[in-house]
């Protein structure tokens, strides 16, 4: 089962078989190393077991770098701006957040500021935090645990949907002023395919074998 | 080739790194996590967090999810309203997907996982394969629900403009929130291998 393909694949600690277990049907399984682009599937389910992503670290650590820059411009430019007359409405993330603080709903502004800053923030800053040092074989202190938040933060991050939101207030809102599209709008689209391309290009259990490789070294 | 499960061997794969290891060693030796068969209390916490979400679904839908106060009078607009009023102006498609994500969705997702809950204790009997896909469908669109507590917010901060003089959030919306993420913690809590376990213990054969 096990298949050598120097260069191709990534180290891991034990030379041995290793086996898998299905993580949806729990089948046990051996793992063969994989060329670059292939995916091992379970051989009872069919559930992808593990990838070999091309250029995975590179891939991750750029296209994170990216994200975070566009989410920086997501924060400081209105995505909308709103024109009636003398009454001029801008929107930014932390607006909307902050006017239903103001408006008589606390939860809703929390959850809005950890669905669509917190999450994707420590989503992507905890995968470049990982991944860039892990280029040169190097884990930085606290590299499982922020690769544990960040793995949790996955699901909570609802930037695209978000960004679809906007969309349907915008609908909603239908002849009422002058509406301008801004910068914030278009970052927040680069910012969604940033971070869909960046958690893609790096499999969960590649990522602890190089992890492991990186722990062993330094300690 | 017979298929056997980590399980039967005492072998348990990690949550957090997928590394197998004996779960005797109670913690995973690579990222230090604890090492359970399956996830405990699975179907439990599945449960309780969906009673909950339905619990919910009732004022989120009942209630106002926002009012609108203009010039003839202030305006209370359920989800379902919302819908129909987009409907009646001619913006079908929009209607549908606002249909879609805030009603249809939450809906067909609790009753997805009633029924995964059910075949995961062996009350009904449907192959594994489709139930996976109905897992995975359901952890798929389950946040795209949030969007209308997200239009609410939007709208308010946006709207003190022109005609609408204001736009505030109705009592719905803390329910609606609460309902995609009880649905959401309810799929996260589920062990989609106890569906597995179920198949296996009726000796089918488990063929791809």
């Amino acid at each position: 089962m096990k298949r050598h393909l120097p260069g191709l694949s990534w180290p891991r600690i034990e030379d041995g078989p290793i086996r898998v277990a299905c993580h949806f049907c729990d089948a046990l399984q051996d793992a063969p190393r994989l060329k670059e682009g292939d995916a091992a599937h379970c051989c009872r389910c069919g559930e992808v077991l593990y990838q070999n992503r091309p250029r995975s670290l590179a891939r991750a650590t750029g296209f994170s770098s990216a994200a975070l820059i566009f989410m920086a411009l997501v924060h400081l430019f209105p995505s909308i701006t709103v024109n009636a007359g003398s009454v001029r409405r801008e929107l930014t993330i932390l607006e909307a957040a902050q006017a239903m603080w103001r408006d008589g709903n606390p939860a809703i502004a929390a959850a809005t500021v950890f669905f669509t800053m917190v999450a994707p923030l420590v989503l992507v800053g905890g995968l470049l935090y990982v991944t860039a040092p892990l280029r040169f074989g190097i884990a930085f202190p606290g590299a499982k645990v922020v690769t544990r938040w960040y793995q949790l933060s996955e699901p909570w991050s609802m930037l695209e949907v978000f960004l679809f939101g906007i969309l349907v207030a915008l609908l909603k809102l239908g002849a009422v002023g002058d509406i301008h599209l801004g910068v914030g709008l278009w970052a927040m689209a680069g910012l969604v395919i940033c971070t869909t391309s960046a958690i893609a290009g790096i499999d969960r259990l590649e990522l602890w074998d190089r992890l492991e490789i990186a722990f062993k070294r330094t300690n | 080739m017979e298929i056997r499960s980590a399980a039967e061997q005492g072998l348990a794969s990690c949550h957090l790194c997928g590394k197998v290891s004996p779960v005797d060693l109670g913690e995973c030796p690579r990222c230090g996590c604890k090492l359970h068969l399956r996830k405990p209390h699975s179907l439990e916490r599945t449960w309780s967090f969906l009673i909950a979400a339905i619990a919910f679904y009732f004022p989120a839908n009942l209630m106002p999810i926002m009012s609108v106060g203009g010039l003839g009078g202030t305006s209370h607009d359920t989800i379902m309203s919302g819908v129909l009023n987009f409907w009646k102006k001619g913006d079908l498609l929009v209607a549908i997907i606002i249909f879609a994500a805030s009603i249809l969705i939450p809906i067909l997702k609790m009753l997805a996982l009633v029924w995964l809950c059910l075949a995961a204790s062996g009350k009904t009997r449907t192959s594994p394969k489709n139930l996976a896909r109905l897992y995975h469908v359901t952890e798929l669109v389950g946040r795209w629900s949030m969007v209308d507590v997200f239009v609410v917010a939007i709208l308010v901060s946006l709207v003190q403009v022109g005609a609408l003089s204001s736009v505030l959030p109705g009592p719905a919306i803390v329910s609606f929130a609460a309902v995609v993420v009880l649905t959401m913690f309810a799929a996260m809590s589920f062990d989609p291998r106890l569906l597995w376990d179920q198949h296996a213990d009726r000796d089918l054969p488990d063929t791809p």
